[in-house]
């Protein structure tokens, strides 16, 4: 940040501006524009196009271009309020959002204790391959994860409940412990939200177990060393030591995660588009399918703003209370 | 420095630290015996009870299980892939039969799927003396068909990384070097944009669509690129922006003091000291063109369809055939090569991704 270091950089900067082509103390715009240009063109410019396609009766994507269709107002708003489709999918995507954020808040916390801990051998290699998943495409391991899922009376995950079924038959464990293969992961209501869960806790868990590793790290030994010396025990030593220095790092990352799950939309829609009969369409789902399947642009451009809108809350109180724009200020 | 030498800098960057990371893979088995005969000699002289010694074991068992549960997924897949022929939903188990392993998969992928060209007819290279309005001009021979989805996944990536490069990198130069007006705001507009990528660009696909064959730009790949290279800017805009502000601002003032120019500043102090930063933005800004598929879905035609969208394809075929070894062979000569440079560059995508600064 230039102007931080100006009280000790003023005659180096003052160099710098004398040595430029031009005087203008807002050069550094002509720098920045053309990223805004683009930017504004291909991602702010739709937006708008979307809020305006919102308030039309638009069918079909030839009745925007070709001029036919009308303005009607808030009539598309005024009919979301009314649709109990619309209802079905907010509540699902919260619940999505909340219970997804839930796990991932507690198993990335307890993996990187782990691989923090220091009787854990060869922590780095481990820490390397837990965040295998962010580096491969959505739509692979994603994929995977629906086969994984698989209705199949030989799936993955029906094929190791029926070794668990005979586990426990062998030790004639009371039937209230079994399961009933085959589950129909993809086709029951509840099933095919568990899974949807279970992924997207996959996906973002990564993420989570880097910021809070980098947290941990810079917490000095001699902190836990000098509890240990007053004698707090292991769960004291994480609610005094561990717990403040991981609290806001692992704000920031919740809020950052709940974003992109309120967003998710590859998972219902490689899983089984939002099924079964419409029960699990997430937000976005829900608008897509509207223009995709039914060809009601207009309501779903209004659906989609309503997304938009959410989100851009989830990142205002990311810059709010998040401090994720802390290098912007010029204090 | 030219732009082709800090290229190939980065590239020989980008070499030594696979190699520096292969070495350390390599040397791994050796560090853990000598930890183990350390564990064993503590042992044997009393400085660590063999109770202590115990839950070391047991705690670094337990990462280990861990670890495998988590990335079981991965390794199932990996083992279809190479199970072509064999059913692999079946009785026998989760995993195929080691004895039907084979290749069969991989040389679906090469020679008949559209990954390298149209149902994998290679031809040659041809060179042509006259045609094509030139003296000599180049043409593929020997195919009737053409190149497949991997060059139109290049194609693209190309642009979004040209365009992104070009604007990212001078933009978070100004952002960090710079005073001018509207700064403060437009870097908080792109900070509100960091995270909502991808799900945004879903959410608008109704009015990009519209918008985009009202303007006839519809099915054209250089437009694509460009879309994806907006994407990215915000993102990696604030990333290399906070990375080029821990560059002390005295280094360009000594240079100055040494009758460097404003140029040579640039050349000389930041661009190199830049230089993890700019493999990270260089790895994202890959990423968002080689993935995405849903747009690229919609707006091209099946000839000019990248990887992304071919493997969708494969991915759904039919609800319950997807035809998964070579689904999974597909998958992983599509994302291998970019795993590969991800993992490499590791440490400096963490720090990327924990966006500097955030802790503390």
């Amino acid at each position: 940040m230039a102007s931080s270091q100006s009280g000790t950089g003023v005659s180096g900067l003052a160099r710098l501006q004398s040595a430029l082509p031009f005087s203008s103390r807002d050069w550094g715009l002509l720098l920045v524009a053309p990223g805004v240009l683009l930017f504004s063109s291909f991602m702010l410019y739709p937006i708008f196009y979307l809020f305006y396609i919102s308030l039309t009766d638009a069918t079909f994507a030839g009745s925007v271009i070709g001029g036919g269709a009308e303005l009607i107002g808030l009539a598309n708003y005024v009919q979301l309020i009314g649709d109990s489709q619309f209802w079905t999918s907010m509540t699902t995507t919260w619940l999505f959002v909340a219970v997804s954020l839930v796990i991932k808040v507690f198993l990335a916390v307890g993996i990187a204790l782990l691989l923090n801990h220091v009787r854990v051998a060869g922590k780095r290699y481990m820490r390397a391959a837990v965040i295998v998943p962010l580096g491969f495409p959505g739509i692979f391991t994603i994929t995977v994860w629906r086969g994984m899922f698989s209705d199949a009376r030989y799936g993955v995950f029906n094929t190791i409940l029926g070794r668990y079924n005979e586990f426990m038959s062998s030790l004639s464990a009371p039937e209230l412990l079994l399961f009933d293969v085959p589950i129909g992961f993809l086709s029951g209501r509840w099933e095919a939200f568990f899974a949807y869960v279970t992924t997207e806790v996959w996906l973002a868990y990564p993420f989570m177990v880097i910021i809070i590793v980098s947290a941990l790290q810079d917490v000095p030994r001699s902190l836990h060393e000098a509890a240990m010396v007053d004698g707090a025990g292991a769960l004291q030593r994480f609610r005094t030591v561990t717990l403040p220095a991981i609290k806001g790092p692992v704000l920031f990352a919740s809020i950052l995660t709940a974003a992109t799950s309120f967003q998710q939309f590859l998972i219902p829609w490689v899983f089984n588009q939002g099924g079964p009969s419409r029960q699990n369409e997430l937000i976005i789902v829900y608008g897509y399918r509207e223009a995709i399947t039914f060809n009601q642009f207009g309501l779903s451009a209004a659906i989609l703003i309503v997304g938009i809108a959410f989100v851009g809350m989830f990142m205002y109180v990311a810059v709010r209370y998040g401090g994720l724009a802390e290098g912007v200020g010029d204090e | 420095m030219s732009p082709l030498d800090s290229a190939t800098g980065l590239i020989g960057g980008a070499l030594a630290l696979v190699r520096s990371k292969l070495v350390g893979l390599a040397t791994a088995p050796k560090r853990f015996s000598v930890l183990v005969q350390r564990a064993v000699y503590d042992v044997r002289t009393g400085k660590r009870s063999s109770w202590d010694v115990t839950k070391s074991v047991i705690m670094t068992l337990f990462g280990l299980v861990m670890v495998l549960v988590l990335l079981f997924p991965l390794f199932w897949i990996t083992t279809a892939s190479l199970a072509e022929g064999s059913r692999l939903f079946n009785t026998s188990g989760i995993f195929p039969d080691p004895s039907t392993y084979n290749l069969g998969a991989y040389r679906w992928v090469i020679f008949e799927s559209d990954f390298f060209f149209v149902d994998g007819d290679w031809g040659y290279p041809q060179l042509v003396l006259g045609g094509g309005g030139g003296l000599v001009s180049f043409r593929w021979a020997g195919t009737e068909t053409g190149p497949g989805a991997l060059f139109n996944s290049l194609y693209i990536v190309s642009v979004t990384l040209a365009a992104g490069f070009g604007m990212i990198v001078p933009a978070a130069y100004a952002f960090s070097r710079r005073q001018f007006v509207a700064r403060k705001r437009i870097l908080y507009g792109y900070v509100l944009f960091t995270q909502i990528g991808a799900g945004l660009s879903i959410a608008t696909l109704v009015a990009l669509y519209s918008l985009f064959s009202s303007y006839g730009l519809t099915n054209n790949l250089f437009v694509l690129g460009l879309f994806y290279a907006a994407g990215a800017i915000p993102f990696n805009t604030w990333l290399l922006k906070t990375y080029m502000d821990n560059i002390p601002v005295s280094y360009e003032e000594a240079a100055m003091v040494d009758g460097a120019s404003f140029l040579d500043t640039i050349r000389e102090v930041i661009l190199p000291l830049t230089k993890p930063g700019l493999a990270v933005v260089l790895i994202f800004v890959w990423l968002a063109g080689w993935n995405e598929f849903i747009i690229a879905q919609t707006l091209l035609r099946p000839e000019n369809y990248p990887l992304s969208v071919e493997l969708y394809n494969i991915a759904t075929e039919g609800r319950f055939s997807t035809p998964w070894t070579r689904f999974a062979a597909f998958a992983n000569l599509f994302a291998l090569p970019v795993a590969i440079v991800y993992f490499a560059a590791q440490r400096s995508v963490e720090d990327g991704l924990s966006f500097g600064g955030m802790e503390g």
